[in-house]
């Protein structure tokens, strides 16, 4: 008992008092995680946008399959991608395992299917007169689309940060593609796991903080959010 | 009065039935004309079509006197007609951003946008709302905005799909005063209704949805004759 006091007092030193490895990791987790999501979500609203506005065989079953992958362990994307970039994957010859791009890539997909998933399902609520009042007052179907983003944008900033909520706290994908490396492909998740392993629990009980406030902050903007979406009258 | 745009052998079937099998579908200068039908005949699917919001199966266009394929006419006509909803949508955005959101499509210059969106809020009295959230307005002065914002890109022609439905007995007549002075301008305006008389004064002709086709109905002409006005 003493000793997880001990441990607590020094993750609240190691924390206010700027120490470098600790804020390195910090600083890893969030640069990869961000990076993923701003490419990924671009993306991922288009695919939903057409999923919801376009009327094609075999688009159901696309919806079902992105609502399925939701739940895909992060460590079988681990391994995927660890597969195809391994040195005898197909794109060995990039020598990308063990970077910060992989684990980018990796979480990445992780969160697609969830961003296509909750953002198809705000382009479905929205109002089809949205979509037709922008064309017939005029606009490309490319600015129709931007004004479609702004007035389902409580929906799609609920659905962005979920999709951040997914990877930011995932440890599988990281552990396996980008290889722990401290100072370069250390995250959160990763550090905790792996200085829990060691003893070493200042540094988790630390970091374990930080990613416990991020996730009550997550959620509690996806909560404000969700409740902007009101209905129009 | 003077052809803009002509419909011929238009089709279109829903969910495999034929909805709408039109022999020709005129649309003239400066004219108002009002098309009735009961709820579901495929009034609001034949504006859409002509707004090119959705397309027909088969139909041949001749606009300004020159045949285009269904495409070429689409593009043509998004900048001369304006579809109308029954409930007007209302961006979540100011008055003065839904009414200037046409001309920013159309690249016009700021200055031109404030100078042209004052002049149609003066125009559909509704300057002392222009800051306020068009979400927040009223049945009738949401329909003052929507209009406003369709008159400020100076259409050909206007397409209201039941307009005068939901509203009070002063709403409707405000939006009679605003369709009139939007004829006076030069608009032409084909009017989806199924209270005709609630508009007959509006209307030069008079066109009833039935069974898929056209047919002209009689209206009181302004010399006080009750006669078919052959339309379309």
């Amino acid at each position: 008992m003493d000793s997880l006091t001990a441990a607590t007092a020094e993750s609240f030193r190691l924390l206010f008092s700027g120490d470098a490895a600790l804020w390195i990791i910090i600083f890893t987790s969030f640069s990869v995680s961000v990076r993923a999501i701003l490419i990924a979500a671009p993306f991922a609203f288009v695919v939903a946008f057409l999923m919801a506005h376009l009327r094609y065989p075999g688009r159901r079953t696309m919806i079902a399959g992105f609502s399925a992958l939701q739940s895909i362990p992060a460590v079988v994307v681990g391994l995927t991608v660890y597969l195809v970039f391994s040195r005898s994957g197909p794109l060995g010859d990039l020598k990308l395992l063990f970077t910060q791009s992989t684990m980018v890539i990796g979480q990445m997909l992780l969160s697609f299917p969830l961003l296509v998933a909750l953002s198809h399902a705000a382009f479905q609520a929205a109002d089809r007169r949205v979509w037709e009042t922008s064309i017939t007052l005029g606009a490309k179907p490319y600015r129709a689309f931007l004004t479609l983003i702004y007035e389902i944008r409580f929906g799609l900033i609920a659905a962005f940060i979920a999709g951040f909520g997914r990877i930011i706290a995932e440890v599988g994908c990281s552990m396996m593609v980008g290889g722990n490396i401290l100072g370069y492909t250390r995250n959160i998740p990763t550090a905790i796991a792996l200085e829990t392993t060691k003893g070493e629990f200042a540094q988790a009980i630390a970091l374990g903080m930080v990613l416990l406030a991020m996730a009550l902050l997550l959620n509690g903007m996806l909560s404000f959010f969700q409740g902007r979406g009101v209905m129009t009258s | 009065m003077n052809e803009i745009v002509r419909y011929s052998a238009l089709r279109k079937t829903l969910n495999g039935e034929l909805l709408l099998d039109i022999e020709v579908l005129e649309i003239h200068e400066h004219s108002c004309v009002a098309l009735s039908g009961r709820n579901g005949v495929g009034k609001s699917t034949l504006m859409r079509i002509i707004a090119g919001l959705e397309t027909p199966d088969s139909v041949t266009v001749i606009l300004d006197g020159k045949a285009l394929p269904w495409r070429r006419a689409c593009q043509q006509l998004r900048t001369h007609v304006i579809y109308l909803h029954q409930q007007p949508y209302l961006f979540d955005r100011s008055v003065t951003d839904n009414i200037a959101y046409g001309l920013r499509q159309q690249k016009f210059s700021l200055k031109e946008i404030s100078s042209r969106v004052a002049e149609a809020l003066d125009w559909a009295g509704i300057s002392h709302l222009q800051m306020r959230n068009a979400r927040e307005l009223s049945g009738g002065e949401r329909q003052r905005v929507a209009f406003a914002r369709a008159r400020i890109l100076s259409p050909r022609v206007l397409l209201l799909d039941e307009p005068m439905t939901n509203m009070d007995s002063e709403a409707r007549e405000q939006a009679c005063r605003m369709i009139k002075r939007l004829k006076d301008d030069g608009v032409s305006i084909l009017l989806a209704t199924h209270e005709f008389h609630t508009v007959a004064h509006l209307c030069d002709a008079h066109l009833s949805l039935e069974s898929g086709n056209l047919r002209p109905q009689l209206i009181d002409t302004q010399s006080g004759e009750r006669k078919i006005i052959p339309y379309g």
